[in-house]
């Protein structure tokens, strides 16, 4: 992609991202935050696309999707208010994560703006796609088993306290299935 | 892939929405008459939209635009000849999966928006179905991408050209056929959509425009999915004597005729015992397809 065409992707993209990420905090909706979530970082797979990491951009938009509308789910299951009808207010202790906000962004910032990335030409066939292959299956293969391996944990469990009489099993009206 | 793509690709999927009609028509055995569609398509399109209260008012009006939006990019993803492999991509079945998946969103907010509780559980309904079914379609698509050593389709059509993907890898096809016609919202795995379930479920209470919009989403994720379905499984664009687009367009429509005439000739299931079909089946058996597509192609593909 050109460079115009870079900035004319990234930019919109990223004030699309900022604002949605900022409304998740200021609905009151359950399903809006959730959503709202999800345009974020949706948005965020196009600035993945829009600076040439096309399998990452792509698998962000993918995985977003899913993800978000389950914690959307969860969220609406979990709050005694998900459709934010009594006007539930999202933030808390205000001030201070406030500032700890402020100074996490400054932090992230001056990281960003001080390393020293390497400066990287890309051409030809999907070159990061070949990398990350190499690398899920060589030396990150241990995080990744391990992160694959509790997050299965989290599924079974999230499974079992959701099935009828939680962990214990208890038989359900009707027969279980 | 040139300046006049997206165009074309807007065009297939007009002209092809109109062709799933037709064909829905023919295989509920009515006529088929393309006039009567587009006057019964505009007459719905000119009512007045419905904006009752105890609306979400942002996610009713959002959810058949995004609708459309995911049909569409799917649909763009589905080469169609050599001359006109729609948008390429090097991740293009990544991408396919990926736009289907925004598809859920659309409906849950087309149910959550609705404000009705028929309706919400329509969304609710679906977005357990597509979480079930769109595991199995999305770890299909490693599978049948597994020989071509490549996510773009056009190389997973290519690879085709001796043996079709459906003949090697029965599997897939047999797992990706249901979790298809779930994504398209057609029977019998409609229980979220459906006019005789819930009142129209998610959808039930668009009327004009939005109504509209659905529709033709519908029709053209219908498209889309027939077509890449002939593209992984059916060596897409390969075959003797025609030309290569006639080719892609036959296993296009017969694909299609399958997806609707199967759904009209079997009853709906209760949605608890297709969630249990999808959970305790369908994934442990995409996983064998996995395993089977990888077999395959370390002895008959790499060289």
């Amino acid at each position: 992609m050109s460079s115009l065409g870079t900035a004319l992707v990234f930019w919109p993209s990223a004030a699309i991202m900022l604002v949605t990420g900022l409304y998740v905090f200021r609905t009151a909706s359950m399903a809006r935050a959730g959503l709202l979530l999800l345009a974020s970082l949706g948005v965020e797979g196009l600035i993945f696309l829009a600076l040439a990491s096309e399998f990452l951009g792509v698998l962000q938009l993918l995985m977003m999707s899913g993800e978000m509308v389950i914690m959307t789910f969860f969220m609406v299951m979990f709050m005694p208010d998900p459709g934010g009808l009594m006007g539930m207010d999202m933030t808390h202790e205000k001030r201070r994560s406030a500032a700890l906000a402020v100074a996490v962004a400054v932090g992230l910032a001056v990281v960003a703006v001080v390393t020293d990335w390497p400066a990287q030409t890309l051409n030809g066939e999907a070159p990061d796609v070949r990398q990350i292959g190499f690398e899920v299956m060589g030396r990150s293969m241990f995080s990744f088993l391990f992160a694959g391996i509790t997050i299965l944990f989290a599924m079974v469990g999230g499974t079992l306290l959701a099935k009828h009489g939680g962990r214990l099993g208890l038989p359900a009206p009707g027969g279980d299935r | 892939m040139s300046a006049a793509t997206p165009f074309a690709v807007l065009a297939v999927a007009l002209g092809g929405a109109l062709v799933v009609a037709c064909l829905e028509q023919a295989v509920a055995g009515a006529t088929v008459s393309p006039r009567v569609l587009l006057r019964r398509a505009w007459r719905q399109v000119d009512q007045p939209l419905t904006t009752a209260r105890g609306h979400d008012a942002w996610l009713y009006h959002l959810a058949p635009p995004l609708l459309l939006l995911a049909a569409v990019v799917a649909l763009a993803m589905v080469p169609w000849a050599p001359g006109f492999r729609g948008v390429e991509l090097s991740t293009g079945v990544i991408l396919f999966a990926a736009a289907i998946a925004y598809v859920t969103p659309a409906v849950l907010m087309a149910g959550w928006g609705g404000g009705r509780p028929l309706v919400v559980l329509g969304g609710f309904r679906f977005v357990a179905l597509m979480l079930a079914f769109a595991m199995p379609l999305a770890m299909v698509i490693t599978a049948v991408a597994a020989p071509a050593e490549s996510l773009r389709p056009a190389a997973i059509v290519d690879v085709q050209r001796a043996v079709p993907t459906a003949l090697v890898q029965p599997l897939a096809l047999l797992l990706w056929i249901p979790s298809a016609m779930t994504v398209a919202m057609l029977p019998p795995f409609d229980l979220a959509t459906a006019r005789e379930e819930l009142g129209g479920g998610a959808f039930g209470q668009y009327t004009g425009v939005h109504a509209g919009m659905v529709a033709l989403a519908q029709r053209i994720l219908v498209l889309a999915l027939a077509g890449m379905t002939a593209a992984l499984f059916l060596s897409g664009w390969h075959g003797p004597l025609l030309p290569p687009a006639v080719w892609m367009a036959l296993k296009t429509l017969a694909v299609a005729t399958l997806m609707l005439w199967a759904g009209r000739r079997s009853p709906r299931v209760e949605l608890d015992r297709l969630l249990s079909l999808a959970w305790k089946l369908a994934i442990p058996a995409a996983i064998g397809a996995i395993a089977w597509a990888g077999l395959v192609t370390l002895l008959f593909y790499v060289p």
